[in-house]
């Protein structure tokens, strides 16, 4: 069962804010879970290097732990391969995505 | 009593290291430094034009993106930022593999600088900036060894599997010994 799509003429005018959600914040910084990296030292890198409190910082390690991987900020492409390339540096295994 | 560091005033750490621990880790982050060596970008010219090297533009007229490496330890230490866009994670590589391998050379090398305060033994003392370089270059060490280990799944037993006689298990000590002291290093620094 599936719905028809439904064609409606839209005039091409996107809200400000929709416009600027879409090209300023669509990217996201994730970390994947690996087995050598030490809980302790995840949740230490998130704290130095976001400046996340203890508690999200831990909430976030355990993410990964748990799931496997969690999504650790947002933002351009451009602040998303800096957060990357400083998770690499650091020894976490991060990619980016596309929102 | 197995090493393990401990939070000074001002931001200083300490490890009280004997002589055998001091050589161990010396020759250890040695071999990280050679390793990383290895990585140099594939396509670079063997003949540095000196003028170049000294107006720093070496490797800026070359267009090959360094590869994946080959060595697993090192892809491990360099990974893919796109998973799925091999142009996009050649292109990342290009701007920002020298760089971080620049960095993990330098945290490697102050590693070694610093033990040679206590090669015959004894108390070394690390600076703010210091204890920093040597974090990252236990963590580097410890996923090297881990990927050499074959550690593939939480909570695996390293060297699990291998074969009596595999010259890695004599390593698997030195990786636990090298989370400990890690993990002493992150509590001191107020991880």
């Amino acid at each position: 069962m599936t719905s028809a799509p439904v064609e409606v003429d839209r005039p091409d005018v996107r809200g400000e804010q929709e416009f600027a959600e879409e090209t300023d914040r669509p990217w996201t910084t994730i970390v994947w879970n690996d087995p050598i990296n030490l809980m302790s030292y995840v949740t230490y890198v998130f704290e130095s290097y976001f400046g996340y409190p203890k508690t999200k910082a831990h909430k976030l390690m355990l993410d990964v732990h748990h799931r496997g991987k969690a999504v650790v900020s947002n933002g351009s492409r451009e602040e998303m391969e800096r957060d990357v390339s400083a998770m690499h540096s650091y020894g976490l295994w991060a990619t980016l995505q596309r929102v | 009593m197995i090493a393990a560091f401990t939070r000074g005033p001002d931001d200083t750490v300490h490890v009280e290291l004997q002589a055998a621990e001091s050589r161990l880790l010396t020759g250890l982050f040695g071999d990280l430094l050679e390793l990383l060596l290895d990585d140099v970008p594939p396509g670079l010219p063997d003949e540095v034009d000196p003028l170049a090297a000294e107006l720093g533009l070496n490797g800026l007229g070359d267009d090959t993106p360094p590869a994946r490496p080959d060595d697993p330890a090192l892809a491990r230490l360099f990974p893919d930022a796109y998973p799925d866009d091999p142009d996009a994670t050649a292109e990342f590589r290009r701007y920002t593999q020298p760089d971080l391998s620049t960095e993990r050379r330098r945290r490697a090398a102050v590693a070694v600088e610093t033990l040679e305060r206590v090669s015959d033994g004894g108390r070394l003392s690390l600076a703010a900036d210091e204890a920093a370089a040597w974090l990252g270059a236990l963590n580097d060490l410890r996923l090297v060894l881990g990927t050499r280990l074959e550690i593939t799944k939480d909570d695996q037993e390293p060297g699990e599997g291998f074969g009596p006689g595999d010259p890695r298990t004599a390593y698997v000590p030195v990786y636990y010994y090298l989370g400990y002291l890690q993990e002493t290093l992150v509590e001191s620094l107020g991880g």
